[in-house]
């Protein structure tokens, strides 16, 4: 599935080309659709959700700017980002943006830095700077969606902590992203 | 989530709410803050962009699934079931030569450009001033040509993508630049091949910006003799940012 070809099919689909919205379905829907079934964990619900989702790349195709996005990424978005909000007003979560974030510095290992440096930014190796349950909760988070309460649980820690240590890791990846 | 000094700690924290967002873990309120506040602070949805495309490799981790046949067929259905009717009465043969096809394009359409781009909320592509400008020049119905124009500015090149172009016989489609009320300016011939660019002119590169109005009619093989459009305007639209 080359990017270039994707890029263009929605460049069509911008264009309210059906063939190339069926086109544009059938090579990027088992993507999204997966997304949907992890995180909604109900097949039924993943399909309503695809459908929405669909609908909204129609509507939302001349949005897309190319050569700039990757345009799976962009798809991606849209689908986790829709199956995100499902499952949010399914099951509501605690407000906390307006809350104190515990957001201590956070000072990279001098060895580990060299290093990352080396090898460049990429993601991965700035993900290998965590601690490995960390790196593992915040992966978790965005894979499977899972709320603060959730990762809290699943990892045996107080909500507080899970809070502080899913907001430390980002500060500490984009700082790692960023050198 | 109050105004952020980008210099304090502030802005530490705004990067945290933005992966956070990108994340998933915030409710549904918190999720609606952060996209209206996308809309307004472009450094914001910056950040937020910036996390979408570090963490997208994590993507990697779904294994596609294919879904059943119903889901696009109700997607169809959902998406097309009245234009096909539509498409189905006014669907021409001989486009070109056809003046009643040509009697019914009109230029409503711009109406409806107007309120696609507006429309934009630029939740998931902020506006950005070195993005190349965008038309998109629309006829009405099926049965016209509807054509992509993308203007780089550095390079003065306008790229036209025709996706639906009809046969032209023995006839140009003509390009026109439209600023307020001044007479129309030819920008030149679109390519017959189809798809190609056409370099504007070094004089008129200062006249391109948002909200200047693209137009195409069809004129005589080799474009209008007159100077100004002589046939029918068989798509039109403002320029704008994607």
């Amino acid at each position: 599935m080359a990017t270039d070809d994707i890029s263009k099919l929605i460049g069509r689909v911008s264009l309210k080309d059906r063939a190339a919205f069926s086109e544009l379905y059938r090579l990027t829907s088992p993507k999204l659709f997966a997304i949907c079934v992890r995180i909604l964990r109900d097949r039924t619900e993943a399909e309503e959700a695809l459908q929405e989702i669909y609908i909204k790349i129609w509507q939302r195709a001349d949005r897309y700017a190319s050569g700039e996005t990757n345009p799976m990424s962009w798809l991606s978005a849209i689908a986790r980002n829709h199956a995100i909000d499902h499952l949010r007003a399914r099951k509501p979560v605690a407000n906390t943006i307006d809350e104190a974030y515990d957001l201590a510095d956070s000072a990279p290992d001098p060895e580990r830095t060299a290093i990352n440096t080396a090898e460049g930014r990429r993601i991965d190796n700035c993900m290998n700077e965590l601690e490995a349950d960390r790196a593992d909760a915040v992966r978790k988070a965005y894979v499977e969606g899972l709320s603060y309460q959730e990762l809290a649980e699943m990892f045996g820690t107080p909500l507080n902590t899970m809070r502080t240590w899913l907001r430390r890791s980002l500060l500490k990846l984009r700082e790692c992203m960023e050198r | 989530m109050t105004t952020q000094n980008p210099e304090s700690g502030d802005s530490r924290r705004d990067q945290v709410i933005a992966g956070e967002y990108v994340l998933g873990v915030l409710s549904a309120d918190d999720r609606r803050k952060v996209e209206a506040r996308m809309v307004l602070d472009r450094a914001f949805a910056a950040m937020v962009d910036h996390w979408q495309s570090n963490l997208t490799s994590f993507d990697d981790t779904y294994e596609p699934i294919v879904p059943p046949p119903k889901v696009l067929a109700t997607v169809e259905r959902r998406l097309f079931a009245e234009q096909s009717t539509a498409a189905a009465v006014s669907a021409p043969t001989g486009f070109w030569n056809s003046l009643a096809v040509w009697r019914m394009l009109t230029l409503a359409s711009v109406a409806a450009l107007v309120t696609v781009a507006t429309f934009s909320s630029g939740v998931l592509t902020p506006q950005n001033q070195t993005r190349p400008l965008v038309a998109e020049l629309a006829g009405e119905g099926s049965a016209t040509i509807n054509l992509l124009a993308q203007y780089d500015a550095g390079s003065g090149a306008l790229k036209v993508t025709p996706v639906a172009a009809k046969q032209a016989e023995a006839k140009s489609l003509e390009l026109w630049l439209i600023e307020g009320d001044n007479p129309a300016k030819s920008l030149g011939i679109l390519p017959q091949t189809g798809e190609g660019e056409i370099v504007i002119p070094q004089e008129l590169r200062s006249k391109f910006g948002e909200g200047v109005t693209l137009a195409v009619s069809v004129e005589p093989f080799g474009g209008s003799p007159t100077g100004s459009a002589t046939g029918p305007v068989v798509a039109v639209g403002k320029t704008r940012l994607p």
